[in-house]
């Protein structure tokens, strides 16, 4: 995975990848998404071995849990690309970031960042519409909970992902305002 | 509407997150063809209905969990002691270790930077020249995604919807064939110049003690699933918490404190790979909607019509395309677009599939962007130059096992015969 390549180009300080992840709520939010995806991981594992240990030596098994895995694995990668998303960690080409000069590098990741924002806003919007087609028509799903409260997680992940680009675009600007009143 | 295209191509070379230059592209494409958007995310909704893709989430914690570990040395260590013997033995033992390592891993970086660091000086010790044993690892970085249970393989199933126990089959004879030929050269370069090592029983069996909860991992694995045991993804769900129960508490090589960022750490990655396969599977059903596949197969048709000039272009195409992009998204990207193509040309995806992995890991150390050249530089503080020179002899071998793979399908697909 090239997110390891990248940390060599990432001592410029002049561009905002990735939120701090020490300071007041940055570490608080750090700290909930480690837990959340820590248990969703967990629970995966004990269900997905249960299951096995019940099939192979009492010939039963929960119908309910295939299902659920399903949605978990959709849950944990969702919620695991919001938090990739505050680490700078998406898969991504750097292929002209060599090339650029320093005066408007900043620019551009800020150019970048709102870019973004807007998609994962869009992706958000489109979430939502979907899950008022599913709320009004859908089914239900593992643990008799409807389909529309398992698919909710995309509208939920790609709305922090929207405000995580948020704030690194803040982040940004700020970086370009400090640097300007450090050389003026 | 293209203009605005343009530019995203554009911010896309600018480090911006692949996921969302192909949700971007989707989302322009439905909304132009007069179609809701949430077609977006209903086609993202889909990857609810693949079973198969839990065993992504579970074979990444296991790795990240070994890779984190002392597994490495150990398994080094072992290797070394069982195999150090042979001509090149410490050149053969590292092809070996990476090899595993990696199809535990799946990733190339990981292998590089986990095993470079102990492999570089035992190599230069054991009186290997620099430049071979630079070549060495990073060749073979990436050695192993062919073996199972390597995740672009598993990934290569999830997007082709192919079985994953004849993928993994399949992969076997082709990497061994490209780890043998690595290790005769291996051989032949390492001449008289290594020392000898005397090893004791104690030795033995100490090195056999130390290895003995990690070695039995492999044959349980492939074990459970030809035996009709399990199924991948509930091999990949016993191999996640075989490797947590020996790792945190019969080794305790990992703090319980450790385990929390670990956990979070693998979500994270597979949280980058889950939402570029999201993405595409979108941006791929607007393509097929607009029969890209079919009209890009009946234009090449028309300049070429063996299969056999069709695989060399592909080779050819997907070189490149692995010296561009990582494999996982050059994966989720290129395979929906391919895959079509080849089976007009009556090319088996199983097979097509090997020819991918193949394909993307040599590029992955192809002058003058593949990655393991950038990873090796920056872990070993040499040149990027000074790595195209030691990979190219290791290049040129793995490009003739590329030409054996591709033009002997029955390579990949004997033991699917035989015990598929």
């Amino acid at each position: 995975m090239n997110t390891v390549a990248r940390n060599n180009s990432e001592a410029d300080t002049s561009l905002v990848c990735s939120l701090p992840a020490d300071r007041g709520i940055y570490r608080f939010v750090n700290r909930l998404e480690d837990i959340t995806l820590s248990l969703i991981l967990l629970c995966m594992i004990l269900l997905s071995c249960t299951q096995i240990f019940l099939r192979t030596f009492l010939s039963s098994g929960f119908l309910w849990a295939d299902p659920l895995l399903r949605y978990l694995v959709l849950w944990s990668g969702l919620l695991g690309a919001v938090a990739a998303t505050g680490q700078g960690k998406h898969i991504a080409l750097d292929v002209l970031n060599r090339q650029i000069p320093e005066a408007i590098a900043p620019w551009l990741s800020l150019v970048t960042h709102m870019f973004c924002c807007l998609v994962s806003a869009g992706l958000a919007w489109a979430g939502i519409v979907f899950i008022q087609g599913e709320f009004e028509f859908g089914s239900t799903g593992p643990l008799s909970l409807p389909l529309w409260f398992w698919n909710s997680i995309f509208p939920v992940a790609f709305g922090l992902i929207t405000v995580k680009y948020l704030f690194l675009s803040f982040l940004q600007l700020q970086q370009i305002f400090q640097l300007k009143n450090v050389q003026g | 509407m293209s203009l605005l295209k343009v530019i995203i191509f554009a911010l896309a070379l600018l480090r911006t997150p692949l996921f969302l230059v192909i949700a971007a592209l989707a989302l322009i494409s439905f909304y132009t063809a007069d179609i809701d958007i949430s077609v977006v995310i209903i086609e993202m909704s889909r990857l609810a209905d693949t079973p198969l893709l839990v065993s992504l989430p579970l074979f990444i914690f296991a790795g990240v969990l070994l890779s984190e570990s002392t597994a490495p040395r150990r398994m080094l260590h072992f290797s070394q002691l069982f195999l150090g013997w042979l001509p090149g033995g410490l050149a053969v033992v590292s092809l070996l270790v990476c090899a595993i390592f990696t199809a535990f891993t799946g990733a190339s970086g990981v292998t590089i930077f986990a095993l470079g660091g102990l492999l570089l000086p035992a190599l230069l010790a054991d009186g290997y020249e620099e430049q071979f044993s630079m070549g060495l690892i990073t060749s073979s970085g990436s050695l192993g995604l062919l073996f199972p249970p390597s995740l672009p393989l598993i990934l290569y199933g999830v997007i082709a919807e192919a079985r994953i126990d004849h993928l993994f089959l399949a992969g076997i004879l082709p990497g061994l064939c490209m780890l043998a030929l690595l290790a005769g050269y291996s051989i032949i370069k390492s001449g008289p110049v290594q020392k000898k090592r005397h090893y004791t029983k104690q030795n033995f069996t100490a090195g056999l003690r130390e290895i003995a909860w990690e070695l039995p991992l492999p044959f349980l694995l492939i074990g459970g699933i030809y035996g009709g045991i399990l199924i991948p993804s509930e091999a990949a769900a016993v191999t996640a918490l075989y490797v947590l129960v020996i790792e945190a508490f019969i080794h305790r090589d990992i703090k319980f404190s450790q385990l929390l960022p670990i956990m979070s750490k693998s979500m994270v990655l597979f949280g980058g790979i889950l939402v570029i396969l999201a993405a595409s599977m979108a941006s791929t059903n607007f393509l097929i909607d607009q029969e890209v596949p079919t009209r890009l197969f009946e234009y090449i048709q028309n300049y070429i019509d063996s299969k056999y000039s069709f695989l060399l272009l592909l080779n050819l195409f997907l070189l490149l395309v692995g010296a561009m992009l990582d494999i996982f998204s050059a994966l989720v990207l290129i395979v929906p677009l391919i895959l079509p193509i080849a089976n007009g040309y009556g090319i088996d995806p199983i097979h097509l599939g090997i020819i991918f992995l193949t394909n993307l890991q040599i590029g992955y150390c192809t002058p003058p962007v593949g990655l393991n050249l950038f990873l090796a530089s920056y872990r070993f503080e040499k040149p990027v130059t000074e790595l195209y020179k030691s990979t190219l002899p290791f290049l040129g071998l793995l490009l003739i096992t590329l030409v054996i793979i591709t033009y002997f399908p029955l390579l990949s697909s004997v033991l699917i015969s035989l015990f598929g």
